[in-house]
């Protein structure tokens, strides 16, 4: 049974409140203590964080719509909930038959009260609790110990035979696989940096990406140039635009817009668009376009969807384009060939909350471009430290063929753009 | 819910400091967990306080005293004098030493004890009754639940704490009474018959079923039987308590009533959990038809409130709170565990004693399974012998793959054998593990390997048979 939240009585004496916004709907995973709704009580509104971990299963109440204290708000699947937990998260306790409660009470001795245990599993404790580790079933394991004991090495083969039988049901051709678990290995937990102790096999995305970063890493002379630019301009030109009739202003955002002023500077500056072929170099190729990659998280790992030939496209196009491919990466549902052909990745690792960054540039490229998080910062304005939004901004180079020169001029393109947006609508 | 109640936030909450809850709160600290727990009267619960560990200072006693009694076929005369109002003094001692010694381990791990009674007043707060009846409310993130349990008590039989006492009384009388008469025969009323009976009481034990300890395994019982008669305590096996007048308990089965003289009654029909007085299904916990928490291998009540101990379905023993625990606060700290070991361990301090690990091969339960059992009569080890006692035995029971899985022992200072027939099972050791492993001379630990070498057909101080 899925987990059911009731609108708590979230000050004195309330009766009811207004829903004012849901900010999950069903098939949403939420965290715990995450925000789930806005309530408007008669004092304030406030937002009510999640009891649990889970998928969202039904609303029970429209926006706009009151609803009482105690009254179901919402329904969440529990994460990390096998089938005996849920039966005992069920709130049964009022099914509970009072004559036999009442029965028990006076009963003497429970005779089963006294019989112990039985052995169930020939494994010791330790390697019991290998098995828990590993989330190994282990009651389907035979032991080749003694009389049948479960040893170790028993669980750990179970694993390595639990994942071969993943890697052969998936495909691996794709880039992008479905992480299918055998009866085997029961998947308990997930979520940001988790991974369950033992072994794991690499396949699927980080094996892609183990193999680019160190071929990145080895084989390109990275320089960076870090800078940070006044952004009050751009959040301005961003909240202009939004108000803009057009049916992609809703997509605009700051990243578009750092897009857009990259583009613009690939243009001026083609060596930046290029890139070297052979380590340590044969050649270098100057694409007549550009594509644009930009790095987006993803469940399964960093993925680069790829806008084709981004430098004939208008603002709004460019942010609709990386609105619909960013959701298709992190929905994992994006093909191999949208994250193909990049010549320049600009990277926003401030949509994480991360000020500077040293990223690493693709094979196949000379450059990525890196956005910090927008925050107020103190500043000098004509002799004054004024408190502005300012953008961290990190530019990484193949040395090999850029040297400082185009690096900062590349730079100080993208940042006059940022500072001025208006100078986007020149081409 | 109460109108303007403000509760403190705390982040994992127990619920009673016995072994379970102490035990909890103490693991959960070393986790990382910010702890607060709630006892309602002594940290360390029944078991420190008026259980386990003042009956076993008592039975120590009872054995001391009882010393003279038997003792001149060895050559040694002694006389013995017992002054209960010491010996209570010196039980209190070393039970205010426990409990200060695991308040010290509470205020160590920084678990900030409050005293008073919990009732969850919702799934996720409680509302804690101070002494005063000042209420405090406290909304956790996680809860364990380790109230324990409490004596049964009969209607046809209330304790009085003078005449009709229970057993937490029973501990501490300062007097010894001349006839004392146990209604119930499960382990308690067995322990504490032998203590009484040894201090020099005519005791009875009435118990309603057709054995002494209902649910073990009846050659131990019989012999058990056996063993308390030597003592000179009377035995009415299928008989119920009716009613107390005066100086006499009436008894009575399908066919007749008669009349115990008893100038004690003491009601030992076993325990209940207590669900009751923490209100445990205002938190969602759902109750099974005993009268237990319904919890999953986790021990999770809810999907934040766990239950461990007595609270839960077993045998209401101190280690089996205390393994629950554990299991209990890793999981409620992220931790991958589950309660599912493979024996708990059963030791009854009489006098012989008694000692059930893992599978009883007589049991219906197990009718289906190819077992083999091998019995090792004390009468055939040395140590028993210059122990003075050869009346017991032990039983080790293996599967049908030569894994041991069950033990049994009755006689003197067989509790100690527990661990090693608790280790056996849990690690599912084969037989020639325990004959192979070298046994020191002369032990009643030998009596094990004796049995383990019983069953693989090569028993080394029995002849064939």
């Amino acid at each position: 049974m899925a987990f059911e939240f009731r609108l708590p009585d979230i000050g004195e004496g309330l009766e009811d409140a207004e829903i004012v916004s849901w900010y999950v709907s069903p098939g949403d995973v939420v965290e715990r203590d995450q925000a789930l709704l806005e309530v408007l009580t008669d004092k304030a509104s406030s937002e009510l964080p999640s009891p649990v971990a889970g998928t969202v299963l039904e609303l029970s109440g429209q926006e706009g719509e009151r609803i009482k204290v105690g009254d179901v708000l919402i329904q969440i699947e529990e994460a990390n909930s096998n089938s005996d937990q849920k039966t005992s998260t069920e709130k049964t306790s009022k099914k509970i038959d009072k004559a036999e409660l009442e029965e028990t009470d006076t009963s003497s001795e429970d005779k089963n009260n006294f019989i112990s245990v039985a052995p169930k599993v020939k494994a010791s404790p330790a390697t019991r609790k290998l098995a828990r580790e590993l989330a190994v079933d282990i009651s389907i394991i035979s032991g080749t110990g003694p009389s049948g004991r479960i040893t170790n090495e028993d669980i750990h083969s179970a694993v390595k035979t639990a994942n071969e039988v993943t890697d052969s049901t998936s495909t691996t051709a794709e880039p992008i696989t479905d992480v299918e678990k055998s009866s085997l290995v029961q998947g308990e937990r997930s979520g940001l940096g988790y991974m369950k102790s033992g072994e794991h096999k690499i396949k699927g995305v980080r094996g892609v990406i183990a193999k680019n970063m160190s071929a990145s890493w080895s084989e390109i002379p990275h320089i960076h140039s870090l800078d940070e630019v006044d952004a009050s301009l751009l959040i301005d030109f961003r909240n202009r635009l939004k108000k803009v009739t057009h049916q992609s202003a809703s997509k605009i955002t700051p990243l578009s817009i750092v897009a857009a002023a990259t583009v613009r500077a690939l243009k001026k500056y083609p060596m930046m668009n290029g890139h070297i072929v052979g380590n340590p170099a044969e050649k270098v190729i100057i694409p007549p376009f550009v594509n644009l990659g930009i790095a987006v998280a993803s469940d399964s790992g960093l993925l680069v969807p790829v806008i084709n030939e981004v430098d004939n496209l208008d603002i709004f196009e460019l942010a609709e384009k990386i609105s619909g491919l960013a959701d298709l990466a992190r929905e994992q549902k994006i093909k191999a060939q949208q994250m193909q052909g990049a010549t320049f990745t600009v990277t926003n690792y401030g949509s994480l909350g991360g000020r500077w960054a040293l990223p690493i540039i693709s094979k196949g490229q000379a450059g990525i471009l890196g956005v910090g998080k927008i925050e107020e910062r103190p500043i000098v304005v004509e002799g004054k430290v004024e408190a502005r939004p300012t953008m961290p901004i990190v530019l990484g180079a193949d040395h090999r063929l850029i040297d400082g020169d185009v690096a900062e001029a590349f730079k100080n393109s993208v940042m006059n753009d940022l500072r001025e947006p208006l100078n986007l609508l020149v081409t | 819910m109460v109108v303007g109640e403000v509760a403190s936030r705390v982040d994992l909450l127990v619920i009673g400091g016995g072994p379970g809850g102490y035990a909890a709160a103490l693991n959960a600290s070393r986790l990382g967990r910010k702890v607060s727990l709630v006892e309602s009267k002594f940290i360390g619960g029944t078991c420190l306080n008026v259980g386990c560990i003042p009956s076993k200072a008592l039975i120590e006693i009872a054995d001391l005293a009882y010393l003279g009694n038997n003792n001149e076929d060895f050559g040694v005369k002694i006389s013995t004098n017992v002054d209960m109002l010491k010996v209570n003094e010196h039980i209190h001692k070393l039970v205010n030493e426990l409990s200060a010694g695991v308040s010290f381990l509470l205020e160590k791990a920084e678990v900030n004890v409050i005293n008073g009674t919990a009732r969850f007043t919702r799934s996720d707060r409680v509302a804690v009754e101070k002494e005063g009846g000042e209420l405090e409310h406290l909304e956790f993130r996680d809860a364990i639940v380790a109230t324990g349990s409490s004596p049964v008590s009969l209607p046809n039989l209330p304790t009085d704490g003078e005449r009709i006492v229970d057993s937490e009384v029973l501990l501490f009388q300062n007097y010894v009474p001349e006839q004392l008469t146990l209604v119930g025969g499960g382990y308690i009323g067995v322990e504490l018959a032998t203590v009484y009976a040894k201090l020099g009481s005519r005791v009875v034990i009435v118990e309603s079923e057709e054995q002494l300890l209902p649910g073990f395994n009846k050659n131990l019982s019989k012999k058990l039987e056996s063993g308390l008669r030597s003592l000179g305590i009377g035995i009415c096996l299928g008989y119920k308590a009716v009613s107390h007048n005066k100086n006499e308990l009436i008894i009575e089965n399908s066919e007749e009533s008669s009349s115990i003289p008893s100038d004690l009654v003491a009601v030992v029909a076993g325990r209940k959990p207590n669900t009751d007085t923490v209100n445990i299904k205002e938190s969602g916990a759902s109750l099974l038809p005993s009268g237990h928490v319904k919890v999953d291998a986790q021990r999770r009540a809810t999907s934040h409130v766990f239950a461990i101990g007595d609270l839960t379905e077993g045998p209401a023993l101190a280690h089996k709170a205390t393994s629950e625990a554990k299991i209990a606060a890793d999981v409620a700290c992220g931790l991958r565990n589950a309660f599912e070991p493979n024996c708990i361990p059963m030791v009854v301090f009489s006098d012989p004693q008694i000692v059930a690990v893992g599978i009883d091969p007589d049991s219906d339960e197990y009718s289906e399974m190819n077992l083999n059992s091998f019995r090792f009569p004390f009468s055939a080890s040395s140590r028993a012998k210059t122990l003075g006692d050869t009346s017991g035995f032990v039983n080790l029971v293996a599967d049908e793959e030569g894994t041991v899985v069950g033990f049994q022992a009755i006689g003197k200072h067989v509790a100690e054998l527990a661990g090693e027939a608790a280790l056996a099972i849990e690690t599912a050791l084969s037989i020639e593990d325990l004959a192979g492993t070298i046994h020191a001379h002369p032990t009643m630990g030998e009596t094990i390997a004796e049995g383990a070498l019983g069953l693989s057909g090569e028993p080394l101080h029995l002849s064939g048979s």
